[in-house]
Protein backbone atom coordinates (compact mmCIF):
# COMPACT_ATOMS: atom_id res chain seq x y z
CA UNK A 1 0.00 0.00 0.00
CA UNK A 2 1.53 3.12 -1.33
CA UNK A 3 -1.06 5.65 0.31
CA UNK A 4 -1.73 6.91 3.60
CA UNK A 5 -1.77 4.39 6.75
CA UNK A 6 -3.99 4.69 9.47
CA UNK A 7 -2.10 5.15 12.68
CA UNK A 8 -2.88 3.11 16.07
CA UNK A 9 0.10 3.62 18.24
CA UNK A 10 2.81 6.15 18.77
CA UNK A 11 6.19 5.95 16.94
CA UNK A 12 7.69 5.25 20.47
CA UNK A 13 5.57 2.24 21.17
CA UNK A 14 5.83 0.48 17.55
CA UNK A 15 9.74 1.17 18.23
CA UNK A 16 9.76 -1.37 21.35
CA UNK A 17 10.09 -3.87 18.73
CA UNK A 18 13.39 -3.12 18.31
CA UNK A 19 14.75 -3.03 21.75
CA UNK A 20 17.28 -5.79 23.16
CA UNK A 21 15.55 -7.82 25.86
CA UNK A 22 17.19 -5.75 28.64
CA UNK A 23 16.26 -2.20 26.93
CA UNK A 24 13.06 -3.58 27.07
CA UNK A 25 13.21 -4.49 30.63
CA UNK A 26 14.84 -1.09 31.63
CA UNK A 27 11.90 0.58 29.65
CA UNK A 28 9.38 -1.18 31.05
CA UNK A 29 10.60 -0.42 34.78
CA UNK A 30 11.30 3.22 34.20
CA UNK A 31 8.08 3.88 32.90
CA UNK A 32 6.19 1.65 36.31
CA UNK A 33 8.31 4.19 38.27
CA UNK A 34 7.34 7.32 36.12
CA UNK A 35 3.78 5.62 36.38
CA UNK A 36 3.96 5.38 40.32
CA UNK A 37 2.69 9.06 40.59
CA UNK A 38 -0.72 8.59 40.03
CA UNK A 39 -1.32 6.25 42.68
CA UNK A 40 -2.93 7.91 44.78
CA UNK A 41 -5.32 9.38 42.04
CA UNK A 42 -6.23 5.61 40.74
CA UNK A 43 -6.28 4.15 44.26
CA UNK A 44 -9.73 2.97 43.64
CA UNK A 45 -10.16 2.65 40.24
CA UNK A 46 -9.79 -0.73 38.42
CA UNK A 47 -8.34 -1.43 35.12
CA UNK A 48 -9.35 -5.22 34.30
CA UNK A 49 -12.72 -7.15 35.89
CA UNK A 50 -16.36 -6.20 36.76
CA UNK A 51 -15.42 -3.92 39.39
CA UNK A 52 -15.52 -0.23 38.51
CA UNK A 53 -14.53 1.68 42.22
CA UNK A 54 -13.28 0.48 45.32
CA UNK A 55 -16.22 1.50 47.55
CA UNK A 56 -13.59 1.66 50.72
CA UNK A 57 -12.01 4.01 48.99
CA UNK A 58 -12.29 7.86 49.07
CA UNK A 59 -12.54 9.45 45.43
CA UNK A 60 -10.12 12.10 45.01
CA UNK A 61 -11.30 14.97 43.61
CA UNK A 62 -9.74 15.59 39.84
CA UNK A 63 -6.93 18.32 39.48
CA UNK A 64 -8.94 21.21 37.69
CA UNK B 1 16.64 -15.95 32.80
CA UNK B 2 13.63 -17.05 31.31
CA UNK B 3 10.58 -17.41 33.20
CA UNK B 4 9.44 -20.50 31.38
CA UNK B 5 10.61 -23.02 28.59
CA UNK B 6 10.38 -21.91 24.89
CA UNK B 7 10.84 -18.64 24.88
CA UNK B 8 13.78 -17.03 23.72
CA UNK B 9 13.10 -13.58 23.23
CA UNK B 10 10.93 -12.91 26.48
CA UNK B 11 11.88 -9.60 28.55
CA UNK B 12 11.85 -9.49 32.09
CA UNK B 13 9.19 -7.64 33.84
CA UNK B 14 8.32 -7.73 37.26
CA UNK B 15 4.56 -9.69 36.10
CA UNK B 16 6.22 -11.95 33.34
CA UNK B 17 8.38 -12.99 36.44
CA UNK B 18 5.17 -13.09 38.72
CA UNK B 19 3.24 -15.07 36.01
CA UNK B 20 6.43 -17.89 35.79
CA UNK B 21 5.99 -18.06 39.86
CA UNK B 22 2.06 -18.62 39.65
CA UNK B 23 2.91 -21.41 36.74
CA UNK B 24 5.97 -23.28 38.71
CA UNK B 25 5.17 -27.03 37.99
CA UNK B 26 1.85 -26.57 36.03
CA UNK B 27 0.82 -24.18 33.80
CA UNK B 28 -1.84 -22.10 36.24
CA UNK B 29 -2.26 -19.43 34.81
CA UNK B 30 -2.33 -16.73 31.30
CA UNK B 31 -0.71 -13.23 31.22
CA UNK B 32 -3.56 -11.28 29.80
CA UNK B 33 -5.00 -8.01 29.03
CA UNK B 34 -2.33 -5.09 29.52
CA UNK B 35 0.48 -6.72 30.49
CA UNK B 36 0.13 -9.42 27.28
CA UNK B 37 0.41 -6.14 25.40
CA UNK B 38 3.37 -5.78 26.83
CA UNK B 39 4.62 -9.31 26.38
CA UNK B 40 3.79 -8.88 22.40
CA UNK B 41 5.60 -5.41 22.39
CA UNK B 42 3.12 -3.07 20.94
CA UNK B 43 2.93 -0.74 23.88
CA UNK B 44 3.08 -0.19 27.72
CA UNK B 45 0.27 1.14 28.60
CA UNK B 46 -0.94 -0.35 32.02
CA UNK B 47 0.16 0.03 35.67
CA UNK B 48 -1.43 -3.28 36.40
CA UNK B 49 -1.41 -7.16 35.49
CA UNK B 50 -4.72 -9.41 35.01
CA UNK B 51 -4.48 -13.18 34.24
CA UNK B 52 -6.67 -15.63 33.53
CA UNK B 53 -6.84 -18.24 35.88
CA UNK B 54 -7.40 -22.10 35.69
CA UNK B 55 -10.69 -22.68 37.72
CA UNK B 56 -9.68 -25.67 39.82
CA UNK B 57 -8.69 -25.16 43.84
CA UNK B 58 -4.76 -26.38 43.33
CA UNK B 59 -4.74 -23.51 41.01
CA UNK B 60 -6.31 -20.90 42.92
CA UNK B 61 -5.01 -22.18 45.96
CA UNK B 62 -0.73 -21.84 44.20
CA UNK B 63 -1.89 -18.40 43.25
CA UNK B 64 -2.98 -17.32 46.59
CA UNK B 65 0.31 -18.93 48.17
CA UNK B 66 2.30 -17.08 45.75
CA UNK B 67 0.52 -13.77 46.67
CA UNK B 68 0.68 -14.11 50.52
CA UNK B 69 4.01 -14.58 50.35
CA UNK B 70 4.59 -11.66 49.11
CA UNK B 71 2.36 -9.48 50.96
CA UNK B 72 -0.56 -8.94 48.89
CA UNK B 73 -3.84 -8.01 50.11
CA UNK B 74 -7.60 -8.28 49.02
CA UNK B 75 -8.72 -4.87 46.90
CA UNK B 76 -12.28 -4.86 46.82
CA UNK B 77 -13.81 -7.65 44.00
CA UNK B 78 -14.85 -11.29 44.92
CA UNK B 79 -12.92 -13.84 46.36
CA UNK B 80 -10.14 -15.77 44.56
CA UNK B 81 -12.56 -19.07 44.69
CA UNK B 82 -13.75 -21.00 41.73
CA UNK B 83 -17.36 -20.65 42.73
CA UNK B 84 -17.19 -16.90 41.93
CA UNK B 85 -14.95 -16.90 39.30
CA UNK B 86 -16.92 -19.28 37.27
CA UNK B 87 -20.12 -16.80 37.38
CA UNK B 88 -17.41 -14.15 35.62
CA UNK B 89 -16.55 -12.32 38.24
CA UNK B 90 -13.00 -10.60 39.00
CA UNK B 91 -10.46 -11.23 42.13
CA UNK B 92 -8.45 -8.35 42.68
CA UNK B 93 -5.34 -7.84 45.08
CA UNK B 94 -2.36 -5.99 45.44
CA UNK B 95 1.44 -5.93 47.06
CA UNK B 96 4.22 -3.68 46.76
CA UNK B 97 8.15 -4.76 45.27
CA UNK B 98 10.81 -2.71 44.41
CA UNK B 99 8.52 0.52 45.28
CA UNK B 100 6.07 -0.34 43.08
CA UNK B 101 2.06 -0.73 43.48
CA UNK B 102 1.70 -4.19 41.74
CA UNK B 103 -1.75 -5.36 41.18
CA UNK B 104 -2.95 -8.90 40.26
CA UNK B 105 -6.42 -8.58 38.80
CA UNK B 106 -7.88 -12.45 37.87
CA UNK B 107 -10.89 -13.73 35.80
CA UNK B 108 -11.32 -17.44 34.68
CA UNK B 109 -13.99 -17.16 32.42
CA UNK B 110 -12.99 -13.59 30.46
CA UNK B 111 -15.57 -11.80 28.61
CA UNK B 112 -15.76 -12.18 24.65
CA UNK B 113 -14.45 -15.15 24.81
CA UNK B 114 -16.33 -18.86 24.08
CA UNK B 115 -15.80 -22.09 26.22
CA UNK B 116 -14.17 -23.79 22.90
CA UNK B 117 -11.72 -21.01 22.50
CA UNK B 118 -10.84 -20.91 26.17
CA UNK B 119 -9.71 -24.58 26.08
CA UNK B 120 -7.75 -23.83 22.74
CA UNK B 121 -5.91 -21.32 24.78
CA UNK B 122 -4.98 -23.49 27.28
CA UNK B 123 -3.99 -26.17 24.94
CA UNK B 124 -1.70 -24.08 22.89
CA UNK B 125 0.31 -22.59 25.90
CA UNK B 126 1.11 -25.60 27.24
CA UNK B 127 2.15 -27.14 23.68
CA UNK B 128 4.15 -23.66 23.39
CA UNK B 129 5.70 -23.25 26.74
CA UNK B 130 4.29 -19.67 26.86
CA UNK B 131 2.27 -18.57 29.19
CA UNK B 132 0.39 -15.15 27.37
CA UNK B 133 -2.34 -14.68 26.20
CA UNK B 134 -2.56 -14.61 21.82
CA UNK B 135 -3.02 -11.95 19.70
CA UNK B 136 -6.32 -13.03 18.02
CA UNK B 137 -7.92 -13.86 21.68
CA UNK B 138 -6.43 -10.61 23.15
CA UNK B 139 -7.98 -8.38 20.68
CA UNK B 140 -11.38 -10.22 21.75
CA UNK B 141 -10.59 -9.02 25.74
CA UNK B 142 -9.79 -5.30 24.42
CA UNK B 143 -13.20 -5.30 22.73
CA UNK B 144 -13.94 -3.31 26.14
CA UNK B 145 -15.86 0.28 27.27
CA UNK B 146 -12.63 2.27 27.01
CA UNK B 147 -11.73 4.01 24.01
CA UNK B 148 -7.97 3.39 24.00
CA UNK B 149 -8.64 -0.22 23.69
CA UNK B 150 -9.26 -0.03 20.64
CA UNK B 151 -6.06 1.52 19.71
CA UNK B 152 -4.54 -1.78 20.16
CA UNK B 153 -7.02 -3.95 18.67
CA UNK B 154 -6.10 -1.87 15.46
CA UNK B 155 -2.39 -2.58 16.27
CA UNK B 156 -2.95 -6.59 17.11
CA UNK B 157 -4.77 -7.14 13.82
CA UNK B 158 -1.25 -5.92 11.76
CA UNK B 159 0.11 -8.85 13.57
CA UNK B 160 -2.28 -11.47 12.54
CA UNK B 161 -1.11 -13.51 10.10
CA UNK B 162 -4.67 -15.20 9.29
CA UNK B 163 -6.48 -13.13 6.85
CA UNK B 164 -9.96 -14.03 8.54
CA UNK B 165 -8.38 -12.96 11.98
CA UNK B 166 -7.37 -9.83 10.16
CA UNK B 167 -11.30 -9.49 9.22
CA UNK B 168 -12.66 -10.02 12.22
CA UNK B 169 -10.75 -7.27 14.34
CA UNK B 170 -8.98 -4.69 11.73
CA UNK B 171 -10.22 -1.12 12.99
CA UNK B 172 -8.27 0.51 9.83
CA UNK B 173 -10.73 0.97 7.09
CA UNK B 174 -7.66 1.13 4.50
CA UNK B 175 -6.78 -2.34 5.68
CA UNK B 176 -10.17 -3.67 5.31
CA UNK B 177 -10.24 -2.69 1.41
CA UNK B 178 -7.16 -4.07 1.23
CA UNK B 179 -7.81 -7.00 2.60
CA UNK B 180 -10.97 -7.45 0.75
CA UNK B 181 -9.38 -7.22 -2.69
CA UNK B 182 -7.05 -10.24 -1.51
CA UNK B 183 -9.83 -12.14 -0.26
CA UNK B 184 -13.30 -11.03 -1.49
CA UNK B 185 -14.98 -14.71 -0.87
CA UNK B 186 -13.80 -14.53 2.93
CA UNK B 187 -15.02 -11.04 3.61
CA UNK B 188 -18.90 -12.21 2.62
CA UNK B 189 -18.21 -15.16 5.26
CA UNK B 190 -17.23 -13.49 7.92
CA UNK B 191 -19.44 -10.69 7.66
CA UNK B 192 -21.95 -13.36 8.50
CA UNK B 193 -20.39 -12.67 12.12
CA UNK B 194 -19.18 -9.16 11.55
CA UNK B 195 -21.66 -7.27 9.42
CA UNK B 196 -19.22 -3.98 9.59
CA UNK B 197 -17.50 -5.54 6.58
CA UNK B 198 -20.89 -5.23 4.17
CA UNK B 199 -19.95 -1.54 4.07
CA UNK B 200 -16.79 -2.27 2.08
CA UNK B 201 -18.41 -2.30 -0.92
CA UNK B 202 -19.49 1.27 -0.27
CA UNK B 203 -16.10 2.89 0.08
CA UNK B 204 -14.15 4.04 2.37
CA UNK B 205 -16.13 6.62 4.05
CA UNK B 206 -19.05 5.01 4.94
CA UNK B 207 -16.88 1.90 6.02
CA UNK B 208 -15.08 4.16 8.37
CA UNK B 209 -18.56 5.75 9.64
CA UNK B 210 -19.49 1.43 10.15
CA UNK B 211 -16.57 1.08 12.20
CA UNK B 212 -16.68 4.05 14.71
CA UNK B 213 -20.51 2.86 15.00
CA UNK B 214 -19.24 -0.95 15.92
CA UNK B 215 -17.16 0.52 18.38
CA UNK B 216 -19.47 2.67 20.12
CA UNK B 217 -22.12 -0.23 20.17
CA UNK B 218 -18.80 -2.79 21.78
CA UNK B 219 -18.42 -0.08 24.27
CA UNK B 220 -22.08 -0.07 25.00
CA UNK B 221 -22.78 -3.81 25.12
CA UNK B 222 -19.24 -4.09 27.48
CA UNK B 223 -20.78 -1.35 29.81
CA UNK B 224 -24.01 -2.92 30.14
CA UNK B 225 -22.31 -6.56 31.10
CA UNK B 226 -20.34 -4.64 33.44
CA UNK B 227 -23.33 -2.84 34.66
CA UNK B 228 -24.82 -6.15 35.33
CA UNK B 229 -21.85 -7.32 37.96
CA UNK B 230 -22.65 -3.89 39.44
CA UNK B 231 -26.08 -4.14 40.17
CA UNK B 232 -25.38 -7.58 41.67
CA UNK B 233 -22.75 -6.00 43.97
CA UNK B 234 -24.88 -3.95 45.79
CA UNK B 235 -24.71 -5.63 48.86
CA UNK B 236 -21.06 -6.41 48.84
CA UNK B 237 -20.16 -2.97 48.02
CA UNK B 238 -22.23 -1.67 50.96
CA UNK B 239 -20.26 -4.05 53.51
CA UNK B 240 -17.27 -3.97 51.91
CA UNK B 241 -15.94 -0.62 53.99
CA UNK B 242 -16.24 -2.58 56.89
CA UNK B 243 -14.68 -5.73 56.07
CA UNK B 244 -11.45 -4.54 54.07
CA UNK B 245 -9.15 -3.23 57.45
CA UNK B 246 -9.56 -6.20 59.31
CA UNK B 247 -8.41 -8.45 56.65
CA UNK B 248 -5.29 -6.23 55.92
CA UNK B 249 -4.04 -7.13 59.10
CA UNK B 250 -4.36 -11.08 59.47
CA UNK B 251 -2.21 -12.12 56.29
CA UNK B 252 -3.80 -12.99 52.94
CA UNK B 253 -4.38 -16.66 53.47
CA UNK B 254 -6.67 -15.71 56.58
CA UNK B 255 -8.12 -12.46 54.61
CA UNK B 256 -9.30 -14.62 51.92
CA UNK B 257 -10.81 -17.22 54.39
CA UNK B 258 -12.53 -14.37 56.27
CA UNK B 259 -13.45 -12.73 52.51
CA UNK B 260 -14.84 -15.84 51.38
CA UNK B 261 -17.54 -16.16 54.32
CA UNK B 262 -18.79 -12.52 53.92
CA UNK B 263 -18.97 -13.27 50.29
CA UNK B 264 -21.08 -16.08 51.02
CA UNK B 265 -24.12 -14.13 52.20
CA UNK B 266 -23.72 -10.64 50.59
CA UNK B 267 -22.28 -11.41 46.82
CA UNK B 268 -23.99 -14.21 44.67
CA UNK B 269 -22.04 -16.74 42.66
CA UNK B 270 -23.53 -15.47 39.37
CA UNK B 271 -24.56 -11.91 38.88
CA UNK B 272 -28.12 -12.62 37.28
CA UNK B 273 -28.99 -14.57 40.39
CA UNK B 274 -28.90 -11.76 42.74
CA UNK B 275 -29.19 -8.70 41.30
CA UNK B 276 -29.28 -7.49 45.20
CA UNK B 277 -30.95 -4.08 45.16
Amino acid sequence: MTGPRDEFLSEEDLDLRNLSDEEFAAWWLLWMRQAQVTNDLDAGTYEHGVFRYDPAVVKVPSPD
Amino acid sequence: MLPWHGVTAAPSTLYLDLTAEFNRGRLRTLLSSGQAVVFHRLAIMSKDGDWIVREDDEALAHVLGVLAAKGAVYRFGAPLDRRWLAGGWSSHLEFRAQDLRLRTDFVSRPPRIPASQLAAMWSTAEASGVPVVDVEPLAALKLTNREKDYVVVGELARQMKDPRQQLCYSRSGRDLLVLAAGHPALVAEVARERPVLLEIAAGLERLEAALDRERRDLMRRNEERLAGYQRAAVAWAAAWPRLAEPMRGVGLLEGHRRMVDSAATLLPYRPEAGASS
